[in-house]
């Protein structure tokens, strides 16, 4: 090289302080131009919202969305920690009972229902003022076709003797597992305020068990293990399953289907308040969620536009109607019990 | 400049007390404190713990499961080293790559592939029920025993490795004059080998056993939702049932119960001091 470039130390070492103050900013401070950050849930919904939602919202605003996968119990604390300050992601993705919980703490705005292309097209179960209902999530009895030649039909046959030892749980800090023992608390005679009933079928049901899976993706291991051939289970969960090649089949018990929804919102106080209502208004947009609904997401639609059509049809809904037809719970009153809920069923798994 | 040798210590002293005492002080002060925040410092977290056998039987399942554990890593692990000490140069520097090789990897990769050996449908179930030992699967994950197993493999080299520093540093001529006393090969184990290589093995059970009763991962992947150790208690107590001041309280507990046990293994440990 015959031109060097010439540094005094002092320059170089202006040079490195800039630099390290440029990376002292915070990442959202930069960030800010025309990228939005949304949260999604690990597993099925990262996959789906990465392969469909993503390009399609980059394609109509120009703008990029980062995706952080936080479950959602973890977004209402980072909000709550957040608070008063630069939300750590601008749209949030949540399960039924923590929709209330942010709602009480102010952490998410109303959607613009107004301003909505699609909002009015949503099956009126799914119309909800704090963001739009994306999906539901559906739970029922899963099963290995391979060892279990008579699909199971209703809840109770998780007691039958011949599966002694086959059975699997998993622990209630997920989803799943608190709606499973508060549908089965239903199915036995329980109330919301009573859950006696669902902790004595749990110990009955507990000689049978094979495995408890601490945390869901332990759970998801235990299927693609064989270690466990019946289990409650949700049914974008087994389709996933089933897609990666694991021996699983989905069915909803005769009791009917159970589940909650899974909504999107605009976080309280987001710089990027517009991108994030486009990012909803297209994740409910009839043709991204027709995309989402192939296999192998499965993802249910909440737009009446889109026909149903898949899995679901064949275990879960013929009609759109069938699906406002799903139950759901009441996590006013079980949210306050979750962590008395989870406290009693830890000391009655604890072998 | 003359510089105090103690001075030396102080920039790693600050880092200790920024990042390790001031910590621990924050959480003896939030194990005080009550779950509604009131601001008035309480011991009830601590009676809550010590009045309910819920709490205590975690406790002491815990300080077993480190106790097992601990002897499995012993009872193979000295053989190991001892052999390790008296390979020739070329096969010791095999053997203790082996030995090491575990910490290598991720503790997370080294627990799945456990789960693919324990399985119902795993390598040693298949190979029992190949050889027509069991007839049915035998259950080894989600069990005490697999936890114990798969702990002993994961924390081997923290045995091995400071036993065989110490097995390595004993006088050969010591063994030789021994055996020209009239003395067998076990006798001389007995009252020459153990008893000088006391230190490191005292060394490898502390080390051992504190890995062991704070392994999560393993003991949570293998030991599932129904084995529930100190460490599964507190995160549940954090995270799920977001009591963090109880959760706090039981960390403490469990501090001080570790430090007994490790206080306890020292003072074993200095009875053999006189032979160093």
């Amino acid at each position: 090289m015959t031109t060097r470039m010439h540094l005094t130390r002092r320059e170089l070492l202006q040079a490195f302080a800039a630099l390290g103050g440029a990376s002292l900013l915070p990442g959202r401070v930069l960030a800010q131009s025309g990228t939005l950050v949304a949260a999604t849930f690990p597993g099925t919904w990262n996959e789906a919202q990465r392969t469909v939602l993503k390009p399609a919202f980059e394609k109509a605003t120009g703008a990029s969305v980062t995706q952080s996968i936080i479950l959602g119990t973890d977004q209402v604390s980072r909000l709550v920690a957040a608070k008063g300050k630069v939300p750590p992601f601008d749209v949030a993705i949540f399960d039924s009972p923590q929709v209330l919980d942010a709602v009480q703490q102010g952490l998410i705005a109303e959607y613009p229902v107004a301003k909505s292309a699609h909002f009015k097209d949503l099956l009126p179960p799914f119309q909800d003022k704090w963001g739009p209902k994306i999906s539901m999530q559906v739970i029922g009895i899963a099963y290995n076709p391979k060892k279990i030649k008579t699909p199971p039909k209703q809840w109770s046959d998780l007691w039958d003797p011949k599966y002694k030892g086959r059975v699997g749980l998993t622990a209630l800090n997920s989803q799943l597992g608190i709606a499973f023992l508060a549908e089965l608390n239903r199915v036995r005679g329980g109330t919301d305020e009573n859950f006696d009933p669902a902790f004595k079928a749990l110990r009955e049901l507990l000689p049978s068990v094979g495995a408890i899976a601490a945390n869901l993706g332990a759970y998801a291991t235990l299927w693609q293990q064989e270690q466990i051939d019946i289990a409650p289970y949700n049914f974008n969960f087994v389709q996933t399953l089933k897609g990666k090649g694991v021996p699983v089949e989905f069915v909803v018990p005769e009791s009917g289907a159970a589940g909650w929804d899974t909504s999107l919102h605009i976080v309280a106080n987001t710089a990027n308040a517009e991108l994030a209502f486009k990012y909803i208004d297209l994740s409910i947009d009839p043709a991204v969620q027709a995309a989402m609904m192939k296999p192998p997401y499965d993802v249910i639609p909440t737009n009446g536009k889109v026909k149903l059509d898949g899995a679901i049809t064949q275990t879960l809904a013929r009609t759109p109607a069938d699906l406002g037809k799903i139950r759901g719970f009441d996590w006013a009153k079980l949210n306050p019990q979750r962590g008395a809920l989870i406290e009693r069923f830890n000391r009655e798994i604890r072998t | 400049m003359k510089v105090n040798p103690a001075q030396l210590t102080l920039p790693l002293a600050a880092l200790f007390v920024a990042f390790f005492v001031a910590p621990l002080c924050v959480l003896a002060v939030l194990s005080l404190a009550t779950e509604q925040g009131s601001g008035v410092l309480t011991i009830a977290n601590y009676t809550k713990f010590f009045g309910d056998r819920y709490h205590l039987s975690i406790l002491s399942d815990t300080l077993w499961l480190g106790v097992k554990a601990t002897l499995v890593c012993l009872v193979f692990g000295f053989p190991i080293a001892w052999l390790c000490a008296r390979a020739h140069a070329r096969w010791q520097s095999v053997l203790i790559f082996l030995v090491v090789l575990p910490i290598l990897t991720s503790v997370v990769v080294r627990t799945f592939s456990w789960i693919v050996i324990l399985g119902r449908q795993g390598v040693l179930n298949q190979v029992l029920l190949g050889l027509g030992i069991v007839d049915e699967p035998v259950k080894l994950l989600f069990t005490e025993t697999g936890v114990i197993m798969v702990l002993a493999q994961v924390q081997m080299p923290l045995m091995v490795l400071p036993v065989l520093t110490v097995l390595s540093r004993i006088d050969p001529n010591l063994g030789d004059a021994s055996r020209a006393l009239g003395a067998g090969e076990w006798r001389t184990l007995w009252r020459i080998t153990l008893p000088l290589a006391m230190p490191g093995i005292v060394a490898g059970c502390i080390l051992t056993f504190a890995a062991c009763i704070t392994a999560f991962v393993t003991q949570t992947l293998i030991g599932g939702a129904r084995l529930i150790y100190m460490p599964l208690h507190i995160y549940q107590q954090a995270v799920g049932a977001n009591n963090w001041p109880f959760a706090a309280a039981i960390s403490v507990i469990f501090m001080i119960a570790v430090l007994l046990v490790v206080a306890m293994l020292n003072g074993f440990g200095r009875r053999f001091e006189r032979y160093a």
